[in-house]
């Protein structure tokens, strides 16, 4: 499955989820929105609408939360007649993110959530060793130009090979 | 359910040699009840017995050779025995060390599922 990264230190903890889980899609992005990696999307505007929309229900999930039991859900599991998709943030140093993941019959949610755990402790030890962010998270005034920066880097085309 | 499944459950991890027991839902890989001895992470051999016995039915299926009703898988530390089939998505999973009688897991096992039917 083609997986492209924003930063590169997120790159083999979600390889190895979506291998490890047989996960149809996986979607890592920061709570605003932001895209940090993809894997399995081959369209900029599934990506961008996916993030959004990751970000939108995040968001409510964990108001909804927050008002039955005093603190945000945990994930967020659907379950649809051909595909699944289960939602839920993860911690690391460098800040808090969201992974959404579309999964179908050759898994399960038991294992998507054992491997969500995995790739939980994998970005988090990956962020201790990763380089500083390039930016920061971009506030409301920047969030487009950073969003269509990162769609960018995760579906600029192949470099050519030129030598002759 | 729940309670009336637990004397089930603890029978089970009451045999020589039975770290763990649980009902857990094939399809989702969730427990639905688990008696555990200290030290077993039930979400994980839940979700991975699950996954095994499912591709198992799903093979025997394929193979034309009908349900599959037990299901053991024999590790260097431990095994992992797996009944299904009475009827619902509910499978009954045991880890046991490498020398418990099978035997007799086998039969709590099948004990077990005429009360999950």
């Amino acid at each position: 499955m083609k997986i492209a990264a924003v930063e590169t230190w997120v790159e083999a903890p979600l390889r190895r989820f979506v291998d490890d889980a047989r996960a149809r899609l996986a979607l890592l992005l920061h709570p605003t929105g932001q895209v940090l990696a993809q894997a399995g999307f081959t369209r900029e505007v599934d990506v961008m609408s996916a993030c959004a929309l990751a970000s939108a229900v995040h968001a409510t999930a964990g108001e909804l939360g927050r008002q039955v039991e005093g603190r945000a859900f945990a994930g967020l599991h659907y379950a649809g007649p051909a595909k699944q998709m289960y939602l839920a943030p993860l911690e690391t140093s460098r800040g808090s993110y969201i992974c959404l993941t579309v999964f179908g019959d050759e898994t399960s949610l038991g294992l998507i959530r054992i491997y969500f755990e995995e790739l939980g402790r994998d970005l988090a030890a990956a962020a201790l060793t990763a380089a500083p962010p390039a930016s920061p998270p971009a506030l409301a005034g920047g969030f487009e130009a950073e969003l269509h920066r990162n769609l960018s880097a995760l579906f600029r085309p192949p470099k050519r090979w030129e030598g002759r | 359910m729940s309670a009336s499944l637990r004397p089930v459950l603890e029978a089970l991890t009451r045999q020589r040699g039975v770290r763990a027991s649980l009902i857990v839902s094939e399809s989702d890989g969730l427990v639905i009840d688990s008696s555990l001895r200290f030290g077993q992470d039930g979400e994980r051999v839940a979700a991975l017995a699950a996954s095994v016995y499912r591709k198992a039915r799903l093979s025997a299926q394929a193979a034309r050779l009908g349900a599959v009703t037990f299901l053991q898988l024999d590790a260097e530390r431990g095994r992992i025995c797996v009944a299904g089939g009475a009827g619902n998505d509910l499978v009954i999973v045991t880890v046991a060390d490498p020398a418990a009688n099978v035997g007799l897991i086998r039969m709590e096992l099948f004990k077990a599922l005429e009360r999950l039917a």
